[in-house]
């Protein structure tokens, strides 16, 4: 599968770097999508299937979507703005940082003992599963606490939805 | 809330369904289907509804009610018409087209040439298919293709011809011109004159029997509001309401008057006369006889009056109008002119 | 495509493993596309012909016999049409629109079992997929929309987004009961789980409950009628594919009518029981009966479909919002519940009628929660 991996790569290199140096910023936001496509490709390749295809529900169906929504929103409607060389006179400095932190990612990663504890093979069927029982027992308490984030975000959704309804 | 949530949406599916079925296999299937298989079958139009005009005649082609008054080509609004009125060999004019074209491309279809024409000899088509493959020349209908009989006007039109014939039998009256055995058209006029065929429509192809037809087409027609008409199934005659005769507005101030003053006959009521002539056969009759002899004897009512009613008209003082006179054209405005001047009347 | 690949690999052939592979990815491919192509054209002909005679016409019926061949006809005038491309539209986006429609309704088809041991991919994920990936279609409305540089298409478009968006959440809860019940997300896992008599999902309560909602979703989500308000042409011109003409149109006519059919197709997975049916065990030709079965009920489905476009009015927009955050959330909200009393109760008719009782009640409170108010009659100031 090295071909594939190859090729995924290039696509979602190519996607991030577009993402960050176009002009037009729904061409942004297309290159971003794209990006979002590989790294669900990344996850196919490494039969993480369940992650690959939540990746895609999430992020290309509803992040991009939201993003696609703020830029409508706040910028020139045309989407022109943004000209000039976007990388900026300081690219050199953005781009040790992202090295540095590369690195340090990397190095974490191989010394860490995430192999080991993988040891055993989870089928997706297992993953699924274990993820849910999990989620209900051991970690039922996060579990809630993010429903409760979420719910609070709707009703102030609705709040606010609201009073603008009662300005007008 | 009445009945259990949805029900009006399967209400609604029951109805469909109900409509799909019986569009193969009630009864009335070929009724309620009611597209038309254009080309196959033909919607039959409704009486009044009018394209292009065209030309009639009674009995034999030579018979035109035409007279190349040349009435219809000045009331044209995007002058679509052209005519060249014909002429026998000696040089003398006819009262008959040479040439009569009418560009069917700048036709808009009002009507109007078929409203003001004095014989009713051009009245307007319902035949849309027309469509030519060029843009210009092709689309310029020449004398014999406009041509056609009076009994296709019956046939498309019966109401509105039963109506034009009862007016024309009314006014008829014998014109020294009409006495005259008609002159044989010129060879170039005859070679191309020719009837023009029937153009059928069909009705739906399984409903057979006259009754069926009828019941059908009124059917048909009550839908559309236009009225109990029988066309084109059948040549059943129907009582219209009569009509108004053929309308001379300010005639009746000045109709013909009686016929003491007609002593002597009209000698110059011949629109096959040049002015000069008619000018001297009226030299010594009344003012009145003089101006009607200064226009062009063909009581087209261009004018609103016939030739008589204009003159008295002018000679009454009714109207000072001297240009009414269409097909005169200047020479019986100055003529008329002239005339009045001496007179004192304007 | 597995069994291809293995099947190339033992069958002594000689052939190198680089040929087994592409060959065992590219039939399946070639093989579930061009079948559901010739099922999307054959079905836009059923339509048209279906429509016509619920509306009291005919349907086409010039090109060949009884106009067969309309489709053809359609896709070729389509094809030679002039491409046109406002002279302001961002070029790139409008050109990968239609792309993107397209795309996402082909790709759901890896993971629908049209006959028993035929899916392209068995995913063990499969219905995840399918929902995802189908979710991927509203960023495309949004870029016809927004590419067109038109106000009335980039309206369009935003209606587009909010309804598909609003109707994804109830269609995903609608299948998490099946999903429930079958304690799978393979396809092929749902399917088999419907064995048996009465095994099929729609047969049950919540199952019944569960196909309609995820129908009406599906429906909403390709914006077929009565939810074709961003399309509709008396509303809005044609909303995101105004500025559309030529091949572009036809795609984005293709990928919203093929995303019909392959929603149809997860439905029937779901809910109707795939490829199940007598006969579709045969050891020779089960394969072939089970094909059978699962196009009579792609077929079942997609004349429901056609059903409701020809019986229902378009819904306004804003009772389309209100319709799946009021109605349909709550519903398949109270449907998971009523499906775990079904499947805990120890007797099972009492699990029966429980859930049934329970879904009845959720139904009827729901909907008379939301009726309008009943207008009083109107009153004029100056007639007595």
């Amino acid at each position: 599968m090295n071909i594939a991996f190859y090729i995924l790569a290039a696509v979602t290199l190519l996607g991030a770097a577009l993402a960050v140096s176009l002009r037009n910023l729904v061409h942004c936001l297309l290159a971003l999508v794209l990006f979002f496509v590989g790294v669900a490709g990344h996850f196919f390749l490494l039969r993480a299937d369940f992650l690959g295809a939540v990746q895609i529900l999430i992020y290309i169906g509803a992040v991009a979507v939201l993003i696609l929504f703020a830029i409508m929103l706040t910028r020139n409607v045309s989407g022109t703005e943004g000209g000039g060389n976007s990388l900026g006179g300081a690219w050199w400095f953005g781009a040790g940082i992202t090295a540095a932190l590369a690195a340090l990612a990397t190095a974490a990663v191989r010394r860490s003992s995430l192999a080991a504890t993988l040891s055993s093979p989870v089928t997706e069927q297992g993953i699924v599963k274990t993820m849910g029982r999990l989620l209900v027992t051991d970690w039922v308490v996060p579990l809630e606490i993010m429903a409760v984030l979420l719910t609070a975000a709707l009703i102030g959704a609705v709040v606010v939805a609201l009073e603008e309804d009662r300005k007008s | 809330m009445n009945g259990f949530p949805g029900k009006g949406l399967l209400e609604g599916l029951a109805v469909t369904a109900k409509n799909f079925i019986g569009s193969y296999f009630d009864d009335n299937r070929k009724e309620r289907l009611f597209t038309y298989q254009y080309p196959e079958e033909r919607m039959p139009l409704p009486e009044n509804s009018r394209t292009f005009p065209f030309l009639v005649y009674d009995g034999t082609p030579d018979q035109l009610r035409c007279t190349a008054c040349k009435v219809c080509e000045t009331e044209c609004p995007p002058q679509c018409i052209y005519i060249v009125r014909d002429s026998d060999p000696n040089g003398k004019p006819l009262q008959r087209p040479k040439v009569f074209d009418i560009d069917i491309s700048v036709c808009m279809q009002c009507g109007i040439c078929a409203e003001v024409c004095p014989f009713d000899a051009i009245k307007m088509d319902c035949d849309f298919e027309r469509s030519q493959h060029g843009r210009f020349e092709e689309l310029v209908a020449h004398l014999p293709s406009l041509l056609k009989s009076n009994d296709y006007y019956h046939h498309i039109k019966p109401t509105e011809a039963d109506r034009v014939d009862a007016t024309r039998k009314r006014v008829k009256k014998p014109s020294p011109a009409a006495a005259a055995p008609a002159p044989t058209p010129g060879p170039a006029v005859a070679a191309v004159l020719s009837p023009t065929p029937l153009k059928p429509m069909s009705p739906p192809a399984d409903i057979l029997t006259e009754d069926e037809k009828r019941a059908w087409l009124k059917g048909y027609q009550s839908i559309l509001g236009t009225g109990p008409i029988v066309w084109p199934l059948t040549t059943k005659k129907i009582a219209t309401t009569p009509q108004p005769p053929t309308p001379a507005p300010a005639a009746a101030a000045v109709a013909t008057p009686p016929a003491s003053s007609l002593a002597g006959g009209e000698p110059w009521h011949d629109s096959g006369l040049d002015l000069a002539k008619r000018m001297e056969l009226a030299k010594d009759r009344s003012l009145a006889d003089r101006l009607m002899a200064a226009m062009a004897q063909l009581d087209c009512q261009a004018c609103g009056y016939d030739c008589r009613g204009y003159a008295n008209a002018l000679a009454a003082g009714v109207t000072r109008d001297v240009t009414l006179c269409a097909p005169g054209e200047d020479e019986t405005k100055n003529t008329l002119e002239t005339l009045l001047k001496e007179a004192g009347k304007l | 495509m597995d069994a291809i690949f293995q099947l190339l690999q033992n069958s002594g052939a000689p052939m190198p493993e680089w040929l087994a592979l592409a060959l065992a990815i590219l039939l399946p491919i070639v093989i579930v596309m061009g079948l559901f192509l010739t099922v999307f054209a054959f079905l836009t002909w059923v339509e048209r012909k279906a429509l016509g005679r619920i509306q009291n016409r005919r349907g086409p019926n010039r090109v060949g016999p009884v106009g067969l061949f309309q489709p053809v006809a359609d896709g070729l005038k389509l094809l030679i049409k002039e491409d046109i491309v406002p002279g302001a539209a961002d070029r790139v986006v409008h050109f990968l629109a239609p792309v993107l429609v397209v795309v996402p309704a082909f790709l759901v088809l890896t993971v629908v079992p049209v006959a028993k041991g035929f899916v392209p991919v068995d995913l063990n994920i499969g219905v995840l997929f399918a929902l995802a990936v189908s979710t991927a279609s509203v960023l495309a409305v949004f870029m016809a929309g927004w590419a067109s540089r038109n106000k009335f298409s980039l309206l369009g478009a935003m209606r587009g987004v909010a309804q598909v968006v609003s109707y994804e959440v109830p269609m995903v809860l609608a299948a998490v009961v099946v999903l429930m019940a079958a304690g799978t997300l393979s396809s092929i896992g749902i399917v088999e789980a419907q064995r048996g008599w009465c095994g099929w999902f729609v047969c049950k309560p919540w199952g019944l409950v569960a196909f309609v909602i995820f129908q009406t979703c599906a429906m909403a989500e390709v914006a077929r009628t009565p939810f074709d308000l961003p399309e509709a042409e008396s509303e809005i011109v044609a909303g995101y594919h105004t500025e559309y003409s030529g091949f572009k149109f036809a795609l984005f006519q293709m990928g919203e009518y093929v995303a019909a059919i392959t929603m149809g197709g997860v439905t029937v997975t779901l809910f109707l029981g795939g490829y199940l049916g007598p006969g579709c065990d045969l050891p020779r030709i089960g394969w072939l009966v089970s094909a059978g079965w699962f196009f009579a009920k792609l077929g079942l489905v997609v004349v429901i479909n056609i059903w409701a476009r020809g019986t229902w009015p378009r819904v306004r927009v804003d009772q389309l919002l209100a319709f799946a955050w009021k109605v349909l959330l709550p519903l398949s909200l109270i449907n998971i519940p009523a499906m775990a009393l079904w499947y805990f109760l120890p007797n099972r008719l009492i699990g029966w009628i429980a859930s049934a009782a329970l879904l009845a009640v959720a139904l009827v409170g729901l909907t008379r929660l939301n009726a309008g108010r009943a207008f009083e009659k109107r009153s004029y100031r100056f007639i007595s």
